[in-house]
């Protein structure tokens, strides 16, 4: 490479674009890219660094180009080394890389924080070659996760190439297309243990699920939830993924016992449950309209027969809560892009021991419905 | 409306494996000088950030009592626009305003008359009864220091803050500094607020303490292996202590005539960061377990001889000067301040601390107005190698500083030397560095929020407990002991610094008599 190409790619470098290499030098042009950071950064040497190695593989140039962006989201809160493994039908034959780099900065200007994003692509079939290629990139002696978001990519790549190499799995119960693979998922998480799954879905409903959970603290306390006779969960068509994870919430905190399932007149579905004390709750989950983020749920309401204990969106960052003992109260929701919950996830709150256990209830509460006659698979 | 009956709370299920589960009981807070600007700076804008973050309990109300004479809604407009000023979370959210100003209340009335606080505790019982509040009561002291006791003991004779019992509401007070201006009278508070609450009832607040930094300090030295074991002097040479502030004194000359800056920072402030830097590690994080190991350090402070006097403290006044391209007044042409005025705007301290651990590592802490820029540090400087197998006979290398910044721009720095690339054996300083807001991509809540929610779940270990005001001011009465008696004999060294400046020529000597310098923050 003539000095001017070099200079060239170092400039495209530092402004954070893509430089294509070749598969076999990829470690070795970050390398020398770095090396020049270092001299012509005018601050002293540059640190590289790594708290992850995150490998998400996706399918198709448009699914690609939204990976990209959320690694360049993800970038300033958590440095990783992203190793993008895309399959595209419009691909040659072989394998071809690109490196880039991100530089977060500090509010002075100067440069703090530097990471780097591998992108490999191919046509379908090179997912053979992706397990070896992270094998050979993965930073030495930094954990590795997996972001697997795109159900598009052969699922052969997660199980035989990538979770050998998985400390941390990644995954998203919302866009799940139906409650059928909450039980791939289940045996998925069963697969990975004692590594801990996390759902970015099962994030995204936290602070809904913050919100209801706070309706019993003191002075309210647990009695109520201990005579609850019906639970009404609202949610936007599509989303059954994540009503039943909360379904599933209550039930296993509350130590319901799944009795059986049907389908409802208005396209919901109605899971009936006997409480620890042998009393029943009726459950229902209703499709309905209403803003929402991607967590798809609306509302959450619980009846014990005689009061009403309810938490409502009112907008993707707004709700209300109803207790029968004060007036109903505007509270503001968290509201998280996808980048944060990545970020989350690959830190403490993504080994969350009750997601593991939820996702087990909702895996038998799918094969309730389908005991049922279940018309949504 | 019909009193509703509370019964004792079953736990609460739902909260199992939820992150946040520090969520405190409903409870009402009292702000007596609620019209002033404490509440509308910073205590109202923390309880609005607090309740955006969904940190209180849904059930919280807020009383304002004082003096001047308005309504419910006048204060709520005011505190609203403190809010939209103030707060951390802002813009303020209008549909959560809403809800969180319906619970905003105020009365008036005088500190020291029974009648008044009859009046307060008839409506705070209205209010309880309204909101369905189970009667817990957390009364906030934003007066002058001279209605602390008035207001405690009116607070006992109305029967407001009865002593802690199990299955009882609870009755807390947080009372603002100063905690006194000397022993004599911070041990008369103590008693006069022991006459009717019980120790775990008083909640002595130092915002500083509320600082993620202070806090993490003992995260950094106590969660990290690598720290601690060179926290001692063997490894330490010295530690630098800086509370330095632009501003003079803002309008308040006449309070400021009688504190000095020993009073408004060292004796609370930088004497609280001092016993965190030099602490024991503690059996627990419990509040005693801290708060004894603190009182340990104070206790363990090295009173100056008269014989050093000279050599170990400085005090000075700022002239007029120049900050951030403006000119500044001295000291002594701010408004309420006497032409004559003895008073210090800076002083720098040698001290030690008698134990075990610091034997002979000199602790200098400096604090002072009208300085460059507004920075609270603690600085550790580490000893340097045995053998200077790199250095040249001039180019001495720098020690390894460990700093721990404070405010603002809360973070830890690491100085070390690096070997400058190249056939040479040059070394040069590097910095490791840790920023909240660059390292966790969010800035640290303020300090009363955090003291505030501390203080609603009963949790006193960031607040300052009675024996360690009574041991800090024991230590620093002895320095006014000494001013006062220079005074008397007319011998009283007062030397002057240019505002903008890093303070006078006297406190640069004193490090440089012990072949030191002070750092530049």
């Amino acid at each position: 490479m003539s000095e001017a190409d070099a200079r060239a790619n170092f400039e495209r470098f530092a402004r954070g674009e893509p430089i294509a290499v070749d598969v076999r030098e990829i470690e070795r042009e970050l390398g020398a890219l770095w090396q020049q950071a270092s001299h012509d950064g005018g601050t002293g040497a540059v640190a590289r660094a790594a708290l992850w190695n995150l490998v998400i593989p996706t399918h198709g140039r448009e699914a690609l180009a939204r990976t990209k962006a959320l690694v360049d989201a993800i970038a300033p809160a958590a440095p990783i080394r992203a190793i993008t493994l895309c399959l595209d039908d419009g691909a040659g034959g072989d394998l071809s890389a690109t490196i880039e780099s991100n530089v977060v900065s500090q509010p002075g200007g100067g440069r703090v924080v530097y990471s780097e994003e591998i992108t490999l692509v191919g046509p379908v079939g090179a997912e053979a070659h992706f397990g070896a290629m992270v094998r050979a990139l993965q930073v030495p002696g930094v954990r590795t996760a997996t972001l697997w978001m795109d159900a598009a990519m052969p699922s052969t790549l997660l199980v035989r190439e990538l979770l050998p190499v998985t400390r941390r799995l990644i995954v998203d119960t919302a866009s799940c297309a139906a409650p059928l693979h909450l039980q791939d998922l289940e045996r998925l998480a069963a697969r990975t243990q004692p590594r801990p799954v996390a759902d970015l879905g099962w994030l995204r409903l936290g602070s809904f699920r913050l919100l209801f959970a706070g309706l019993f603290d003191a002075p309210v306390g647990g009695a109520p939830l201990r005579g609850a006779t019906r639970l009404t969960v609202r949610h936007r068509p599509g989303g059954d993924v994540s009503a039943l994870l909360i379904v599933a919430w209550l039930g296993h905190l509350l130590h319901w016992r799944p009795l059986r399932a049907s389908q409802t007149s208005d396209g919901g579905l109605r899971f009936d449950f006997e409480r620890a004390d042998g009393g029943s709750v009726e459950t229902l989950l209703v499709p309905t309209g209403g803003p929402c983020d991607a967590s798809a749920v609306l509302a959450i309401e619980l009846e014990n027969g005689r009061d009403a204990y309810v938490v409502t969106r009112d907008a993707i960052d707004e709700a209300h809560v109803q207790l029968p003992i004060a007036p109903p109260r505007a509270v503001k929701l968290d509201a998280y892009t996808d980048a944060d919950l990545c970020v989350a996830a690959l830190g403490p709150r993504g080994r969350d021991p009750l997601f593991a256990q939820c996702l087990q209830v909702a895996g038998r509460l799918w094969s309730l419905e389908a005991r049922a006659g279940g018309s949504r698979r | 409306m019909e009193k509703i009956a509370v019964p004792a709370a079953l736990p609460n299920p739902l909260r199992e494996g939820l992150v946040e589960e520090r969520i405190p009981e409903p409870a009402t807070m009292v702000i007596f000088g609620a019209s002033g600007d404490l509440a509308r700076r910073k205590l109202l804008p923390a309880l609005y950030s607090l309740t955006r973050d969904r940190l209180l309990p849904a059930r919280f109300a807020v009383l304002g009592f004082g003096r001047h004479a308005q309504d419910d809604d006048a204060f709520r407009e005011e505190m609203r626009r403190g809010c939209d000023e103030f707060a951390r979370r802002r813009p303020v959210d209008a549909a959560l305003w809403t809800t969180f100003a319906r619970n905003l209340f105020y009365q008036q009335g005088a500190y020291d008359d029974p009648a008044a606080f009859q009046r307060l505790k008839a409506r705070l019982e209205e209010i309880e009864r309204e909101l369905g509040l189970p009667g817990n009561r957390v009364f906030y002291l934003s007066t002058p220091p001279s209605a602390f006791a008035p207001v405690i003991r009116s607070l006992g004779q109305a029967d407001l803050a009865p002593q802690p019992a199990p299955g009882k509401p609870f009755a807390r007070v947080i009372i603002e500094k100063p905690f006194g201006i000397d022993l004599e009278t911070a041990r008369a508070l103590n008693r006069q607020v022991h006459e009717i609450l019980d120790e775990q009832q008083i909640y002595r607040i130092d915002h500083y303490l509320g600082k993620e930094t202070v806090q993490n300090l003992l995260v950094f030295r106590f969660s990290n292996g690598i720290f601690e074991p060179l926290w001692n002097n063997h490894f330490v040479d010295h530690v630098q202590i800086t509370g330095a502030e632009t501003v003079g004194v803002e309008g308040r000359g006449g309070y400021f005539e009688q504190a000095g800056s020993t009073r408004d920072m060292v004796q609370n402030h930088l004497m609280q960061v001092l016993s965190l830097a030099a602490m024991e590690p503690p059996v627990a994080f419990e509040a005693d377990a801290v708060r004894d190991e603190k009182l340990k350090v104070l206790k363990a402070l090295r009173q100056i001889p008269e014989s050093d006097f000279e050599r170990q403290v400085v005090r000075a006044q700022y002239a007029a000067g120049s900050i951030a391209g403006r000119a500044v007044p001295g000291y002594r042409q701010e408004p309420g301040v006497s032409p004559t005025s003895t008073t210090e705007t800076f002083v720098a301290l040698k001290l030690f601390v008698d134990s075990w651990r610091w034997a002979g590592v000199p602790f200098y802490l400096r604090s002072g107005k009208r300085m460059p820029k507004r920075v609270t540090e603690i600085a550790i400087y580490f000893k340097e190698a045995p053998h200077l197998l790199f250095g040249r006979k001039g180019h001495p290398i720098r020690p390894n500083v460990l700093s721990i910044r404070i405010q603002p721009d809360e973070g830890i720095a690491l100085n070390f030397g690096s070997k400058l690339p190249g056939p040479a054996m040059e070394i040069a300083p590097v910095s490791m560095e840790f920023r909240y807001g660059s390292s966790f991509g969010m800035e640290p809540p303020e300090a009363y929020e955090r003291l505030l929610l501390d203080c609603l779940l009963g949790d006193g270990t960031l607040f300052t407990r009675g024996d360690e005001v009574e041991a800090s001011w024991s230590w620093i009465s002895r320095i006014h002991a000494c001013w006062a008696a220079e005074t008397a004999a007319g011998k009283t060294t007062l030397p002057a610094y240019a505002a903008g400046t890093w303070g006078p020529e006297e406190a640069d000597r004193m490090l440089a008599a012990d072949g030191r310098a002070w750092r530049l923050p």
